[in-house]
């Protein structure tokens, strides 16, 4: 028994000490870049759980100060950002069920072979720091999808409720725009380092984790939004998806036509949304967007003898937005 | 009496390849084709109602008699984010008008 514990205690040690092996391993180790050392991510090391990641780029210390702009974003899509409500989770199910399991060479035969990379195709967009994570974190959010599902199948309000908002707690929050995707061009402008944030200006930032606030260069162009809002299929992955193809409308049918606003001209600025930046399920959002005009008129048509009354309805609808509507 | 859809939507290409229509994204690829609407420009749709009419015979004659003089339109204009009804509809605008036609004639 004493030998066994002694045993026991050995193994304990040796995984202590890989784990501190593996805080010194870079996270993004064969990145060509300079500066990518100084990212949180590289600082802090693959999370290895959902709590680990939500911790990673935990942005409960920006409340204070910035109460108002955090309330208007708790009210957007963003704040729950691989939940929605509840069809953007069942997606990322039905992606793994309809997709990544039939396809022949996914390698993932049940949810327990998904990596990140396999949820990436959902997450480039909805969780761009899964990236960040490890493959248990994946696993993590796939189970917890599930336990969601299935609590909803067996009309458990309490655990459907909980599994949810762990979802929620991963999220598109101030330092994934604030600082993770702050910097397009990180072979240009440097890679967003740990401690700072990007904004409108610089100087020191109130922050004890981020005492730095850098000017964004990117933060009010559209490219800035355009990294998730998409171009349209994601060629660089070994297996392209397509979600939402909205910066790639705005280029090529919007730019090209002569148009001249961004992204936050109109779902920030003009809207008045700020950080709840919404689409057609604002009432200001959906009548700025699409011009909907209709005309009636009646007469008798005739056709030699025989006499039918009818109606003409022309509808003409004029699309204000700087993209196709719908996307997709 | 009359009820009439039109799908305003870029329209997936599965995989990128051949015409089949992809519906998850992570299966879609490409679009065969857009009939979303565009931005900056105007999409013009006509529509053309007969009023309901009963033909009867007189003597030998047979007559196109009017059921109605006024029609009700309604027109909607509804964003499906999953493609239908059953998934969180919006109704996006909304028109009714009332047409109406002489009774009298000349």
């Amino acid at each position: 028994m004493r030998q066994a514990m002694r045993r026991k205690t050995t193994r304990l040690a040796l995984a202590m000490a890989f784990v501190a092996v593996c805080l010194a391993v870079p996270a993004h180790a064969g990145k060509a870049g300079i500066g990518w050392k100084e990212t949180i991510t590289a600082k802090k090391g693959k999370a290895k759980t959902i709590a680990q990641l939500a911790a990673m780029y935990d942005s409960g210390s920006c409340i204070e100060c910035h109460k108002e702009i955090h309330d208007d974003w708790a009210k957007s899509i963003h704040a729950r950002s691989i939940f929605s409500n509840g069809r953007t989770a069942a997606t990322f199910r039905t992606a793994i069920t309809n997709g990544l399991m039939e396809w022949p060479y996914s390698g993932v035969k049940s949810p327990k072979d998904i990596t990140v990379e396999h949820l990436m195709g959902c997450a480039k967009c909805h969780l761009p720091q899964l990236a960040d994570a490890e493959d248990s974190v994946a696993r993590e959010i796939v189970a917890t999808i599930d336990a969601w599902q299935d609590a909803l199948k067996n009309k458990d309000k309490a655990a459907a409720g909980k599994a949810a908002e762990t979802l929620k707690s991963l999220n598109i929050n101030c330092l994934i725009c604030h600082n993770r995707n702050a910097i397009v061009h990180k072979w240009v402008d440097g890679y967003p380092k740990a401690g700072e944030v990007y904004g409108s200006s610089e100087g020191k930032h109130e922050d004890s984790k981020f005492p730095i606030l850098k000017k964004s260069l990117v933060m009010s162009e559209s490219i800035q939004c355009g990294q998730c809002h998409g171009l349209g299929p994601n060629m660089e992955m070994d297996n392209p998806t397509q979600c939402c193809t909205s910066y790639g409308s705005y280029l090529w049918a919007y730019v090209a036509e002569g148009g001249r606003e961004t992204c936050q001209d109109c779902h920030m600025k003009k809207s008045k949304l700020g950080h709840n930046m919404q689409s057609y399920r604002d009432a200001g959002m959906a009548r700025a967007a699409v011009d909907f005009k209709v005309e009636t008129y009646g007469y008798y048509w005739r056709d030699v003898t025989t006499i039918t009354p009818k109606a003409v309805v022309k509808v003409d609808m004029t699309n204000r937005a700087g993209h196709s509507i719908p996307d997709g | 009496m009359f009820k009439q859809e039109k799908i305003y939507m870029p329209v997936p290409q599965q995989l990128g390849r051949g015409d089949r229509m992809g519906r998850g994204p992570y299966e879609k690829s490409g679009i065969i084709e857009d009939t979303g609407l565009p931005p900056g420009k105007t999409v013009h749709e006509r529509f053309d109602i007969l009023f309901p009419t009963r033909d009867e015979k007189e003597g030998k004659e047979t007559v196109r008699k009017i059921i109605a003089h006024e029609l009700e339109i309604e027109v909607q204009l509804w964003y499906l984010p999953y493609g239908n009804m059953n998934s969180d509809p919006f109704l996006w605008h909304e028109s009714i008008q009332k047409v109406k036609i002489s009774e009298t004639g000349n």
